[in-house]
Parts: structure tokens; C-alpha cells; sequence
């Protein structure tokens, strides 16, 4: 029975290997999510500020950023006719949403969640833009993309130019993993102590269990 | 005190008997290993999707417009409502682990064998039974993957001859997956673990009349069998605390392994997903489904990859007992079947396209081949290694079961003949009185 499980792990590594590899094909650029409450409160400035002209994030609401560490004052001071029991909505209206892009825009409470490697996902289609010859921008993760170059980036002249649009949009990422995920650093400290509680637990029933196996000769 | 409630009990009802007969009594072998383990890990497992089931139920709306939102209230707004959740879609993932497992361990010990055919059924219709209730749970969080997944799933049934469309209909209550199908999806998923249940205990009476089986696939001796309690109490208890540290460690820390992206964008009718993939844990029969070109084939096809394992029991016809300890031939074969099932699941997340269609159908025929060879070669092999002279530790036992079953019998036969005496005698002494 071992050597099966030997042959199966064998072959779910390489089965793994494969769909890794296959997946690095998918040409998205890689990323470490700081996940720091500053991050995090960077971002979400860029989101109401940018992002949030079109884009809605329905299930957060403004006073949920208090989680990452904003005062009511930094966060009202971010709002503009919204109230800050408000759900997160885009302030223009949806008809002239769906006019301009010819759908509304997707909601952005999910999206790092919504899309295999998400945050990666983000990230890499945010930096992705570029002039075509005609002059337009187009996008190389999502070619014919509807949505403009909002913080310029295919405009960016110099390294130092990309490099801060780029550190921008890796905030923007940082505040979107939360909002598709609030509770994460709950979860991580309390599952901490589950799983020091469970090898605990766990040695000691295996103690036992040598103990009373231990009558048997 | 105590015993004094326990005697009044036991008037009544026999709770001292049963715990006698089915733990403190009850013969377990002991050379068990830890491949054992897993059905007690999927009543476990069982319980926890029941526990958290029910709590989720309790914030759950089933309602087209109200669903998916419904799961980001549970997510954000309700204490813990994200552990209840993630216990929940981990669980059942966890449960075809577990479970695919425990039905491995079974082919490969050839625990099927006689006389556990009744058991073996039972346990097939309790993984039925897991798999329509997983199907019918995906539905209800109301996402891309659950609502495309249900709209490919059902119409399969279409493809009934005659009946087709009205089953289609039936089953989903309208023309396309709505919300009269959400709805009774819920219902349905809600009464399902409550027949699974009855249905462990139909599994477990079967279990407890032939007992276990074990690694050797011999009957053991009376004293190589240890009491159900305290020995395999404690042992499945350690299963259970490595099981945990392996689940909470999915929960805790990366809950969105086993949720699939598409799931996490609102049900959209009007757009379908690049490509619909089912669950992974019906991968190697969408695979199936997908290598025979004819759809009705296809169906049927699927059904007969489930179906095949009832008559498992009489497809191998070897006299030598056991699986795969003693039967070289059968371990191969079993091997064979269990990477074929990996490459089946692997085809099955693939689209349908250039070399994925061609290994998919050598893999779907390599998965009925097994079955329709297992006649030949088991009773080839059993032919051979009787010539050859089977290991010495498998003529031992065997040579010890008989010694056991020719003892039993004469036993039996003197206590038959001592009631027998008894009741002449008495009949005796009635006359003379």
C-alpha cells in the first residue's frame, strides 16, 4: 500500500508540475501582496479615487475601511455625496456606464477571488497597457479592453515614471484582496492557534492510543 | 447512582447490551493499518457538513435575486460566518477525499469480496447518494460554475429517449436552471444528509453482521481480534486529530484552493463561461462522458463508470482470498486503475481538444478493460499461484481459518446435540411425573 501512495504522489507532483507550467504560459507577471493595513489604506484612496468612477465594490461599506485602520475622518474626507454607512457605489450612473463601455463595468468586491491568481490577474492587466500604431491604447493581457488607461501607465516616459504607477497598482491590489476577503487576518492568527491546539491534541491522542495498543502482546 | 439508572435503562431498553455487542465486544482484527481509518473519517466528515450546514442554512436565502449575496452576507456580516462557510465548501471536498480513499483501500484489500457484497452495495449507494447531494449543494451559491454546471448536468437527462425534455423539465421545475430549481435543489440538499445518514446505518449493520476485513483478507483467529473499544476508538480518534490539522490548515489559511474562480462572479444566463469544468471530484467520469462521441453513449457510458462496481464482487473469480497482498496480478491491475482514474481527472479539467480527446478515450478504455479483464486474470492468477504455492504467511492463515471454522462447526454441532439431549430429557421427566 505505501508504494501506491509513492506512485500516486509521484504522479499527482508531476500532474502538478504540468498545470504550473501550463499556467506560466498564461504570461502573467508575478506578485507579492503586502498585505499591511498601509497598503491596503493607500489603495483604497486609488480605488475611490480612480477606480471608483465606474467601478463599484457592492458588498464593502465605507466604514468597513475603520478594519484597516482609518479613522472616520480620513474616510469621510475620501467620500464625496456618499454617507459613510454607504455601500461602496460608483457615483455615476449606470446608464452612462453601460453607454460608454457597452456593459457595466464588473463590480470589484470579488474580483481578486473572480479570477484565477487574482491578485497577479490585477496587477498584470493594470501594467499591461500600451500605444498602438493608430495611437489607441490596448491592453496584452485583455486585447480590445474597454477600460482606458486610468493612472496613464502606457504613458509613463521613464523607469522612475513606471516604477511608482506600478508600486501604486500594487496597493491598488492590496486593498482589493481585503475587500474580497475582510476577514483574512482574522483568519490566519486564530487558525494559528487551531492548528497548535490540534498538534497538541493530536500528540497526546497518539500517546494514548500507543499506550492502550500497548496492553496487546 | 449511575448504576442504578443504567439497570433502570436497561429494563427497558438494552443500551448495556448494545454498547457490549457493538464496542466494548465487538471484534475488530487488529492487524488493521491506517487505511481503516477512513470510514470512521467520513462520519466525521458527515457530521461536520451536517453541523455547518445547518448553521448556514440558518442566513442562506434561496432565491435567484438573493442567493449570491446572501453568501457575502454570511461571508461579512455574520460572527464566524466565514468559518461556518469555508467549513462547509472545504468539508465537501474533504469528504471525496476521504471518501475516495476509503473505496481505494477497498479495491485494493479486496474487501468487496464474499461475504461483504451487501456491504459493499450499501457503501456504493452512500457514495451515490454524497455525489447527488455535492451536486445539488453547488447549486446554491448561486455562482457562474454552479449555474452552468446545472444547466450541462441536467440536460445529460435529456438525452433519455422519448422522456427527455419532460425528465429535463422535471427536474429543473422549468425550461432552463432558475429559481424554481434553486429552490428545490436547497430543499433537496437539506433532506439528502438525513437519508445519508440512515444510510450509514444500514452500511454500518452490514458492517457489524460480516465485520471487518483486513489486510490479509483472511478471516483471522478469534484471539488475533481485539475489542472495537478502547482499541480502535482511540486510533480513529488520532485519524480524526491528523485529519483536522490537514483541514483547518485548508480552512485557515487557504479556504479558496478548493473553490473554483468562476464561482466567485454572480450567476449570468446570458454568459456562458469559457469553459465549464464540473467539480473536481467528478472529473474522471465528465472525462468519460466526453471521450464517446454520441451523446446518449456518453450518458450511459458515465453511469455504467459508477454502475460497474456493483458486480465487482463476482467479476473477480479468484479462490485465493484477499486483494492485492497475495495476488500479484491483481496489484498490478489495481495500480493500473488508479493512475488511469489521475489521468482521467486530468483530462477531464482540460477542454476537449487535440491529444486531451484521444488520451481521454485510451483512459476511458482502459478503465472498462480492467473490469472485463478481471474474470480472466483473476482466475488465471488464482490457477498459478495455487501450482506455484502461495506465501507462507497466507497458507498459515488460511490453514488457521480452517482449523477456526472446523472447530466453530463442531462446537456448534455439540451445543446442537446438547439442547437437543436437553429437551428429550425434560421430555422424559414430564412423562414420569
Amino acid at each position: 500500500m505505501k508504494r501506491v501512495l509513492v506512485v500516486l504522489s509521484v504522479v499527482a507532483l508531476l500532474m502538478g508540475v504540468a498545470s504550473a507550467m501550463a499556467s506560466a504560459v498564461g504570461k502573467l507577471k508575478s506578485l507579492d501582496v503586502d498585505e499591511s493595513n498601509e497598503a491596503r489604506q493607500r489603495g483604497a484612496e486609488t480605488v475611490i479615487s480612480a477606480c471608483m468612477m465606474c467601478h463599484s465594490l457592492k458588498y464593502v461599506k465605507f466604514m468597513d475601511l475603520a478594519d484597516i485602520g482609518m479613522s472616520k475622518e480620513q474616510i469621510e474626507y475620501l467620500l464625496e455625496d456618499q454617507k459613510i454607512e454607504d455601500r461602496m457605489l460608483s457615483l455615476m450612473p449606470m446608464e452612462i456606464r453601460e453607454e460608454s463601455y457597452g456593459k457595466v463595468p464588473p463590480d470589484l468586491s470579488l474580483i481578486t477571488i473572480a479570477r484565477k491568481k487574482g491578485p497577479q490577474y490585477v496587477y498584470t492587466l493594470l501594467t499591461d497597457y500600451y500605444y498602438q500604431e493608430d495611437g489607441e491604447t490596448n491592453n496584452y493581457l485583455f486585447e480590445g479592453i474597454k477600460m482606458p488607461d486610468v493612472l496613464a501607465y502606457a504613458d509613463a516616459e521613464s523607469d522612475q515614471e513606471r516604477a511608482d504607477i506600478e508600486a501604486q497598482m500594487r496597493d491598488v491590489v492590496s486593498f482589493l484582496k481585503w475587500a474580497a476577503d475582510p476577514h483574512s487576518d482574522e483568519r490566519r492568527s486564530l487558525g494559528v492557534y487551531v492548528i497548535i491546539y490540534l498538534v497538541i491534541f493530536t500528540t497526546l491522542l497518539y500517546l494514548l492510543k500507543r499506550r492502550i495498543w500497548s496492553r496487546l502482546h | 447512582m449511575l448504576k442504578k439508572a443504567f439497570s433502570w435503562v436497561d429494563e427497558r431498553f438494552p443500551l448495556s447490551e448494545v454498547i457490549k455487542h457493538e464496542l466494548t465486544e465487538y471484534p475488530v482484527p487488529r492487524n488493521l493499518n491506517y487505511m481503516w481509518n477512513f470510514g470512521f473519517l467520513a462520519m466525521f466528515v458527515l457530521i461536520v457538513q451536517l453541523v455547518s450546514g445547518i448553521f448556514l442554512a440558518m442566513h442562506y436565502k434561496a432565491d435567484v435575486n438573493m442567493a449570491f449575496d446572501s453568501i457575502q452576507h454570511i461571508m461579512r456580516d455574520v460572527n464566524y460566518g466565514w468559518l461556518i462557510r469555508y467549513l462547509h465548501s472545504t468539508g465537501a471536498s474533504a469528504f471525496f477525499v476521504v471518501v475516495f480513499i476509503h473505496i481505494g483501500r477497498t479495491l485494493y484489500y479486496g474487501s468487496y469480496r464474499r461475504p461483504r457484497e451487501l456491504l459493499w452495495w450499501t457503501g456504493l449507494l452512500l457514495w451515490f447518494l454524497l455525489m447527488a447531494t455535492a451536486f445539488m449543494g453547488y447549486l446554491l451559491p448561486w455562482g457562474q460554475m454552479s449555474y452552468w454546471g446545472a444547466q450541462v448536468i441536467t440536460s445529460l437527462f435529456g438525452t433519455t429517449p422519448v422522456f427527455g425534455e419532460e425528465i429535463v423539465r422535471w427536474l429543473r421545475g422549468d425550461f432552463v436552471v432558475g429559481d424554481a430549481t434553486l429552490t428545490r435543489f436547497f430543499a433537496l440538499h437539506y433532506l439528502f444528509p438525513f437519508i445519508i445518514s440512515a444510510a450509514v446505518v444500514i452500511h454500518l449493520v452490514a458492517l457489524h453482521w460480516v465485520k471487518s476485513s483486513n489486510p490479509s483478507g483472511i478471516t483471522l483467529r478469534a484471539k488475533d481480534n481485539i475489542p472495537f473499544h478502547p482499541y480502535f476508538t482511540i486510533k480513529d480518534m488520532f485519524g480524526v486529530g491528523v485529519f483536522l490539522i490537514v483541514f483547518c490548515g485548508f480552512v485557515f489559511f487557504n479556504p479558496e484552493f478548493w473553490i473554483e474562480a468562476d464561482n466567485n462572479i454572480a450567476a449570468n444566463p446570458m454568459s456562458t463561461p469559457a469553459h465549464i469544468v464540473p467539480e473536481w471530484y467528478f472529473l474522471p467520469f465528465y472525462a468519460i462522458l466526453r471521450s464517446i462521441p454520441d451523446a446518449l453513449g456518453g450518458v450511459i457510458t458515465m453511469f455504467m463508470a459508477v454502475a460497474i462496481f456493483a458486480i465487482l464482487p463476482w467479476l473477480d473469480r479468484s479462490n485465493i482470498p484477499g486483494g492485492a497482498l497475495f495476488r500479484p496480478g491483481y496489484r498490478i491491475m489495481v495500480y493500473v486503475f488508479f493512475v488511469d482514474v489521475l489521468v482521467l481527472s486530468y483530462v477531464g479539467a482540460k477542454p476537449p481538444e487535440g491529444s486531451f480527446v484521444i488520451i481521454g478515450q485510451i483512459a476511458t478504455l482502459i478503465y472498462f478493460g480492467l473490469f472485463l479483464l478481471l474474470p480472466f486474470v483473476s482466475s488465471h492468477e488464482a490457477r498459478r499461484s495455487r501450482e506455484k504455492g502461495l506465501p507462507h504467511e497466507a497458507e498459515r492463515l488460511i490453514r488457521e481459518e480452517q482449523e477456526d471454522l472446523l472447530r466453530r462447526e463442531h462446537g456448534v454441532r455439540r451445543k446442537g446435540d446438547e439442547e437437543r439431549l436437553g429437551q428429550t430429557d425434560k421430555g422424559f421427566q414430564g412423562e414420569e411425573r
